[in-house]
C-alpha cells in the first residue's frame, strides 16, 4: 500500500458493520467471560484506531451508560426479584403492597443466584451500548450521513444543514447574551430566557428563508425524469406494507413459539427483506451523484467481514449447541469458557490491524478548527 | 443573454406592482450593475431573473423573462441552476455543507453531473477562485471574503453563462471586498462570464462596469445605459459622481484614475477659496473627558488582541476606529463597554470600571450598539420594543418612541422590527440605547448594508448627538462615513495603536484610508463634497465681491 | 376554505405517505409494545424474548426511512428542507444541556410549537430529524435512537393534529399537550427499556401470556416508581416554556411561514395582455403545482 492509501479514512459503513456484528453476538449471549472478552476487543480497537476529532469521545460517554444500565438491572433485581431459592447473601425487610400494585413485592431475602444472573443480563445490554459507542466514536457522523441511502436524500439534506447550522447557532446564542448584557437586561431567569430565545429563533428563522433560496437556485429538488418513478413508488409502497405485516406476524410467532425458530422467524427474514426492497425502490427516483463518495476498498471488505466472523462463530457454536452461550447460575458456579466464540470474537481485533490510522481528508474539517476561529470572529463581529 | 419582454410583476396581496413594463436585454459577456435604493425592487429585478420570482415568492407575472432562450415561466430555478447562477448578500446563510469542497460540489450533485467531471470542475473553480488551499477548511473557519467566493464558486461549478449577485460586498470589509470584486472582474474578462451585480457602494464597481441598470422604484420605468450616462442623474451616486457633478465634468468620471486627469481646473478654482481646508475642524479636545484606557491590554486564551492602549475620549466628540479586520477594534469597544475586563492596565467611564458596573448602571454610562444591530431587538413590534425599553430601564412611558422619533420619523408602530428596512432597525436598536442617555456611545460599523440615503440620517444623527455632548466612537472600514462625521481617527494594527489624531491627518494621505474626494484632489487636504462645495461657493462669494 | 388552509401548510401528506406513516406507527407501536403483548404457548421458554427488542432495533430505522422518503418525496420543497434543517439544528442545541436517554428534552416544547404552526406532516419529520441530528452531533446514536425519533415524530404530529385555538386559549392547549405528550414520551420509551431493566426474573417484570391488562398494570406501576420522577419535572418544564415563550415563539414562526410562501400561488398572465388590464381581458390563471 503507499503511504497516501493509508492516511486516507475508512468508510463510517465498515465500522457500523464492524460494530453490528460484536453487538448481535452479544445479545446471543450472557456468559459473562464472552461479554468481556468482547468488551476488550471493543475498547481495544477504539483505543488504536480512534482519531482527535470530538466525536471519538462517545465511548467513554457509552461506557458509562452501560455501567449505570448494570445498577439499574442490579437494583431492580434486589428489590423486586422473584423469590426463587438458593444462596441466600442479606435479606431486605418485606415490604406488603396493597393489590392496586400489580402483585409487585418489595424486599425479602436476596440471592446469590439472582443477582449475578441480573449483573449478567445487565453487562450484556452494556457491552451492546459499547459497540454502538465504538461505531460512535470511529465513524464521522458528517460522512456517515453522506451515504445514507437514495431514499433519504431530502431527509439527509435537512440533517445536513442542522449539522452546518448547529455550531453557528452556539456563536449566535452567544452574541445574542452579549447583546443582553449591553442594553442591561438579564441573561437568566424566565424574562432572560425569553429576551435570548426569541432573537435566536427569529435568526434562525431569517437565515431558513435564505437557505431556501440559495438551495433553490443551486439546482435542489431538480428531477431528471419523473414518469417512471409512479409506478416504482406504488411497488415499494406494496412492499413495505407486506414487509411490516410479515414482520409484525414474525416477530410475535417467534416470541411465542416453543421451537428456536419456526415460521416465524422465515416471515420476519421475508419481512425484512421486503423492507429493505421498499427503501432501495423508493431510493431510485432521483438522478443525482455523489462528489468523491467514500470508497469501499479492501480494508473496508475485511472490517465489515471481521463483524460478521463474530456473528458467523456465534451462530455455529449455538447449531452445534457448544455449552455457555446461555449461563445460567442455578446451580452457582463458574460459567465455562467456550473456545469456539472466544476465537470467534478474537477475529473482531482484525481492525485495530488493518485499519489505517484516521487522519482523514475531511476529519480535520469537521469541528477541530472551530477554536482558533471564535477568536477572529469575536474580533470581526 | 437574459432578456426581460413587457415584465410586470406584483406581490401576492400588494397593491401595485413591483416591476412595471420592463422590457430590456442584457448581452453575453457583459458586466452589468444595478442600482437603487433599498426598496426600490433591485432584488425582485435580480430574482425574477433565475425564476425565483414568481416560482418561489408567489405572486402575478405578465411578460417573459428568457435566459438564453430558456423562459422562467415554464422553468423553476433550479431548472435554471446549469445556465444561471444566483449569489445572495450574507454568504454562509447560503451553505448547506460545512466543508469548502463540498459546498462547491453539491449544485454539481444536484444537476446529476458525472463523478469525474464533478471532479474536474472543482479543482478548474478552486483555482480559478484563488481557492486552492482552502479546499478542506470548514466553511465556518473562512474569512467573509473567502465565504463570499465560495459562495460564488458554488454556483459557478454548475458552468453557468450567467451570474446574478445580489450586493455580494455589502456585508464584507473592504479588503474582503475588493478581493472579490478582483475575482469577479477575472470572471468578466477571462472567462467571458455575464455578470450582472447590485451593489451598495458603487464606488467599488463602476470603474468595472459595462452598463448600468438604474432601478428607480415607485413604478418608474428602469433605465439602462453607459455608467457615464446614467450616472450623470441617478439618485444613487458615490462621491467622485457627486464631485462631479458639482465640478460639471462631462463625461462623469468612474474612477480616481480618470477624475485626476480633468481636476486642474477645480484645484484651481479651490486654491482660491478663502480658508484652507485643514483649519476648518480640529479635534474637540476641549470636551470635558468621559472615557479613558491607560496601558489597557487584553488577550483572548492566549492571543493578544490589544496592547498598551492609551486613549482619552472627550465629551461631543466623533472618533473613528480603524484597521483592519482583527487589528482589535471589537476588542477595544467591548473593553469600553464592560463586555471585558481588561487583562491589564485601566478602563474608565466617567471614573469607573465599566466591566465591574451593575448592568442597569452600565447602561447609563455606555451604549453600543452591535454590528448586527437586531441582537438588541426581540419584541414583535416596534411599539413593544420601545414600551419594554422604557419598562425594563424604568424609563417614563414613551422615552424610547421620544428618541426614535427624534432620530428618524415615521417609523410604523405595528412593524416586525425584522420588517423595518436597515436604517430604521440601526435607528430602533440606537433609540433603545439611547433612551437611557448614556455619556458615550459606540457603534460598532454602523453602515454595512446601508443605502446612500440611510448613511447620510446616519450622519446627521451622529452629529446632532455629538453637539448635544456625547462622545461617540465609531468602529468602521466605512472611510467616507469616517470622511464626513469623525474628529478624530485612531488607527490600530495588531492590537495597537498606531496613529491618532485628527481625522483629516490620519485619513486624508493615506493610500488606504483615504476617501475617494482626497484621492482626486491630492495633494490638497479634502475630505467630502460638501467641503468642496462650500469651499467653491465662498470662492465665488469672495469673486463676486467688487 | 379548507383547500387554502391546506395550501399553506409546509409539508402535504400525500395518501401514499398517509398509509406508510400508518404501517410505520402500527410497527412502531408493536415495537415499543412487545412485551405487553407476548402471548407465549404452553412451553415457550421465551428463547427469543432478549432478541426482541433488537429486531426492531435493526426494522425499525428501515421503515422510519422509508416513510421520511415518501413524505419528503414530492413535497419537501427547498424551504421545508431549509427550515426542517434550521429548527432541527434548534431543537439539538436545546437537547445539549440534557442529552442521553432521559433528560429535561426542551426542544419538545419547539417540537410542538413547529408541529402547531406548520402542521402534522412537518411536526413528524421534524421530530425524527431533531433527534437524528442531536444524536449525531452529540456522537451519541444508540440503540434507543429509532424509539426516540418515533416517539418525538408522532409527538410533532400530534401536536399539528390539535383542534383550532387562538390566544390564551391556544396556549393553555398547547401547554396541556405538552405535558399529556412528554409524559407519554417518557412513558413509552420506558417501555422500550422495561425488558432491559427488569429481565424476566423480577416482581416488576413482564409476564409471558399474562395478559395485555394485567402487563399494562404491572408497567404503569413499573413506570410509576421508577421513571416518573423523571418524565413529570420534564412535562413541566416544557409547559412552562410553552407558557413563557409560546406567543413569542408562535408568533416567530407563523411570520417565518408567511414570509417563506410555502406552495406559493403563482399567477401568469398571458404575454399578449396589457399588463394592469385585470381579469376582465381575461388573463390565463394556472397554478403552477409547488415544486
Amino acid at each position: 500500500m503507499d503511504p497516501r492509501r493509508r492516511r486516507r479514512a475508512l468508510h463510517p459503513a465498515a465500522w457500523w458493520a464492524w460494530a453490528a456484528g460484536l453487538a448481535t453476538a452479544a445479545i446471543e449471549t450472557t456468559n459473562p467471560v464472552l461479554l468481556s472478552l468482547i468488551a476488550a476487543v471493543v475498547v481495544y480497537v477504539v483505543a488504536t484506531k480512534r482519531s482527535a476529532a470530538p466525536w471519538s469521545r462517545s465511548l467513554v460517554v457509552f461506557l458509562r451508560l452501560g455501567l449505570v444500565v448494570i445498577a439499574i438491572r442490579v437494583i431492580v433485581q434486589v428489590l423486586f426479584g422473584d423469590r426463587i431459592a438458593g444462596h441466600v447473601m442479606f435479606s431486605l425487610p418485606q415490604v406488603a403492597l396493597p393489590s392496586w400494585a400489580a402483585g409487585v413485592s418489595i424486599g425479602g431475602p436476596v440471592t446469590a443466584e439472582s443477582v449475578l444472573q441480573a449483573l449478567c443480563e445487565g453487562l450484556r445490554l452494556a457491552v451492546v451500548l459499547l459497540a454502538f459507542g465504538a461505531a460512535n466514536s470511529l465513524a464521522s457522523p458528517y460522512r456517515l450521513l453522506r451515504c445514507l441511502p437514495a431514499v433519504l436524500y431530502e431527509a439527509g439534506v435537512a440533517v445536513t444543514v442542522a449539522l452546518t447550522y448547529a455550531p453557528e447557532l452556539v456563536t449566535t446564542i452567544g452574541q445574542v447574551r452579549e447583546a443582553r448584557r449591553l442594553r442591561g437586561r438579564p441573561t437568566r431567569g424566565l424574562a432572560g430566557l425569553r429576551g435570548m430565545a426569541v432573537p435566536v429563533l427569529e435568526g434562525a428563522l431569517d437565515r431558513s428563508l435564505e437557505l431556501a433560496s440559495s438551495m433553490d437556485s443551486r439546482g435542489y429538488g431538480r428531477r431528471a425524469s419523473a414518469t417512471s418513478s409512479r409506478r416504482r413508488a406504488t411497488v415499494a409502497t406494496v412492499a413495505t406494507v407486506a414487509g411490516t405485516v410479515l414482520v409484525l406476524v414474525g416477530v410475535y410467532d417467534a416470541l411465542g413459539s416453543a421451537t428456536p425458530w419456526g415460521l416465524g422467524a422465515a416471515m420476519l427474514l421475508v419481512g425484512a427483506g421486503l423492507l429493505a426492497s421498499g427503501v432501495a425502490l423508493s431510493g431510485r427516483r432521483t438522478q443525482r451523484t455523489r462528489y468523491r463518495p467514500d470508497r469501499w476498498g479492501g480494508a473496508e471488505w475485511l472490517i465489515a467481514l471481521s463483524g460478521a466472523a463474530v456473528v458467523a462463530a456465534f451462530s455455529i457454536a449455538g447449531a452445534l449447541g457448544v455449552d455457555g452461550l446461555q449461563v445460567s447460575f442455578y446451580p452457582l458456579g463458574l460459567p465455562p469458557v467456550p473456545l469456539l466464540p472466544c476465537l470467534g470474537i478474537l477475529l473482531g481485533l482484525a481492525p485495530a490491524l488493518v485499519a489505517p490510522t484516521s487522519a482523514p481528508r475531511r476529519g480535520a474539517a469537521d469541528l477541530s478548527a472551530a477554536r482558533p476561529r471564535d477568536v477572529t470572529a469575536t474580533e470581526s463581529r | 443573454m437574459i432578456r426581460f419582454d413587457g415584465v410586470t410583476f406584483t406581490y401576492t396581496g400588494a397593491d401595485a406592482p413591483t416591476l412595471l413594463d420592463v422590457d430590456l436585454e442584457i448581452c453575453e459577456g457583459e458586466l452589468c450593475v444595478v442600482v437603487g435604493t433599498t426598496g426600490s425592487g433591485k432584488s425582485t429585478f435580480l430574482r425574477a431573473m433565475n425564476g425565483l420570482v414568481p416560482h418561489a415568492t408567489g405572486g402575478r407575472l405578465a411578460g417573459d423573462v428568457r435566459v438564453a432562450g430558456r423562459s422562467t415561466r415554464v422553468h423553476a430555478p433550479r431548472d435554471l441552476a446549469d445556465l444561471i447562477g444566483l449569489v445572495g448578500q450574507d454568504p454562509s446563510a447560503s451553505f448547506v455543507t460545512d466543508v469548502v469542497e463540498d459546498e462547491l460540489a453539491y449544485t454539481m450533485e444536484n444537476l446529476g453531473i458525472a463523478p469525474a467531471a464533478m471532479r474536474r470542475r472543482v479543482e478548474d473553480t478552486l483555482d480559478l477562485l484563488g481557492l486552492h488551499e482552502l479546499r478542506g477548511r470548514p466553511l465556518r473557519s473562512l474569512s467573509g471574503g473567502q465565504q463570499q467566493r465560495v459562495a460564488i464558486g458554488a454556483v459557478l461549478t454548475a458552468a453557468p453563462r450567467a451570474l446574478v449577485l445580489d450586493e455580494p460586498t455589502s456585508a464584507l470589509d473592504p479588503a474582503a471586498a475588493e478581493e472579490v470584486l478582483a475575482s469577479l472582474s477575472r470572471l468578466v474578462h477571462d472567462v467571458g462570464l455575464t455578470v450582472v451585480i447590485a451593489e451598495h457602494r458603487l464606488e467599488r464597481v463602476l470603474p468595472f462596469a459595462d452598463r448600468v441598470i438604474l432601478v428607480p422604484g415607485e413604478g418608474a420605468p428602469l433605465r439602462i445605459g453607459s455608467p457615464e450616462d446614467v450616472m450623470a442623474d441617478s439618485p444613487v451616486a458615490p462621491p467622485l459622481v457627486e464631485l462631479a457633478r458639482l465640478a460639471n465634468w462631462s463625461p462623469v468620471p468612474l474612477s480616481v484614475r480618470d477624475a485626476r486627469r480633468v481636476v486642474a481646473p477645480l484645484r484651481a478654482r479651490l486654491s482660491a477659496a478663502p480658508k484652507a481646508p485643514s483649519e476648518r475642524r480640529a479635534p474637540a479636545t476641549s470636551g470635558a473627558a468621559v472615557a479613558s484606557l491607560e496601558g489597557a491590554g487584553f488577550a483572548y486564551d492566549e492571543v493578544l488582541a490589544l496592547s498598551d492602549v492609551d486613549l482619552g475620549l472627550h465629551a461631543g466628540e466623533v472618533v473613528a476606529l480603524m484597521g483592519r479586520n482583527g487589528s482589535g477594534k471589537s476588542t477595544l469597544l467591548a473593553l469600553l463597554a464592560g463586555a471585558r475586563r481588561p487583562s491589564i492596565g485601566i478602563v474608565q467611564v466617567r471614573g469607573e470600571a465599566p466591566a465591574t458596573l451593575s448592568p442597569r448602571r452600565l447602561v447609563r454610562s455606555v451604549g453600543l450598539v452591535p454590528q448586527d444591530a437586531q441582537l438588541l431587538l426581540y419584541c414583535e413590534t416596534v411599539a413593544e420594543e420601545c414600551a419594554t425599553s422604557d419598562k425594563e430601564g424604568g424609563l417614563g412611558a414613551g422615552t424610547t418612541r421620544g428618541v426614535l422619533d427624534q432620530l428618524v420619523s415615521g417609523v410604523p408602530a405595528d412593524r416586525h422590527p425584522r420588517d423595518l428596512s436597515e436604517g430604521q432597525r440601526l435607528a430602533l436598536a440606537l433609540a433603545v440605547v439611547l433612551a437611557h442617555d448614556p455619556p458615550l456611545l459606540l457603534l460598532d460599523e454602523p453602515t454595512r448594508g446601508l443605502d446612500y440615503p440611510s448613511k447620510e440620517r446616519l450622519e446627521g444623527i451622529l452629529a446632532r448627538l455629538s453637539a448635544g455632548g456625547t462622545s461617540v466612537v465609531v468602529a468602521t472600514h466605512d472611510v467616507e462615513l469616517v470622511a464626513r462625521v469623525a474628529d478624530r481617527a485612531v488607527l490600530l494594527a495588531d492590537g495597537e495603536v498606531v496613529a491618532d489624531g485628527a481625522a483629516r491627518d490620519v485619513i486624508c494621505h493615506s493610500p488606504v484610508f483615504a476617501p475617494q474626494v482626497a484621492k482626486v484632489l491630492a495633494p490638497d487636504s479634502w475630505l467630502t463634497v460638501e467641503e468642496v462645495r462650500r469651499a467653491l461657493r465662498a470662492a465665488d462669494e469672495l469673486a463676486a465681491q467688487p | 376554505m379548507s383547500r387554502t388552509a391546506r395550501a399553506r401548510l409546509a409539508v402535504r401528506l400525500t395518501t401514499r405517505a398517509s398509509v406508510l406513516l400508518a404501517t410505520a406507527s402500527l410497527l412502531g407501536l408493536a415495537a415499543f409494545g412487545w412485551p405487553l403483548l407476548v402471548h407465549a404457548r404452553a412451553g415457550a421458554n421465551l428463547a427469543h424474548a432478549a432478541d426482541a427488542p433488537w429486531i426492531f432495533v435493526a426494522l425499525l430505522p428501515l421503515l422510519l426511512a422509508i416513510v421520511l422518503g415518501e413524505i419528503a418525496e414530492g413535497s419537501l420543497d427547498a424551504k421545508a428542507v431549509a427550515l426542517l434543517g434550521i429548527l432541527a439544528a434548534c431543537g439539538a442545541a436545546l437537547r445539549v444541556p440534557s442529552p442521553g436517554v432521559a433528560g429535561f428534552e426542551p426542544m419538545f416544547f419547539l417540537l410542538i410549537c413547529s408541529g402547531r404552526v406548520l402542521g402534522r406532516g412537518f411536526g413528524f419529520v421534524l421530530g425524527a430529524l431533531t433527534l437524528f441530528a442531536s444524536s449525531l452531533i452529540t456522537g451519541g446514536v444508540g440503540p434507543w435512537l429509532p424509539f426516540q425519533m418515533l416517539g418525538a415524530a408522532w409527538m410533532g404530529f400530534g401536536a399539528g393534529c390539535l383542534p383550532r385555538a387562538a390566544g390564551k386559549r391556544e396556549i393553555a392547549i398547547l401547554a396541556g399537550y405538552a405535558v399529556v405528550a412528554s409524559v407519554l414520551y417518557g412513558a413509552l420509551l420506558n417501555l422500550w427499556f422495561w425488558p432491559f431493566a427488569a429481565g424476566t426474573t423480577t416482581s416488576f417484570s413482564y409476564v409471558p401470556g399474562g395478559g395485555v391488562l394485567e402487563n399494562l398494570h404491572r408497567f404503569v406501576f413499573f413506570d410509576l416508581t421508577t421513571s416518573l420522577g423523571f418524565d413529570l419535572p420534564r412535562a413541566v418544564t416544557n409547559a412552562v416554556l410553552i407558557v413563557v415563550l409560546g406567543r413569542s415563539v408562535l408568533g416567530a414562526l407563523r411570520r417565518a411561514s408567511r414570509r417563506a410562501v410555502f406552495d406559493p400561488v403563482v399567477i401568469l398572465e398571458d404575454v399578449a395582455a396589457s399588463p394592469g388590464s385585470g381579469p376582465t381581458s381575461g388573463p390565463r390563471h394556472h397554478r403552477v403545482v409547488g415544486p
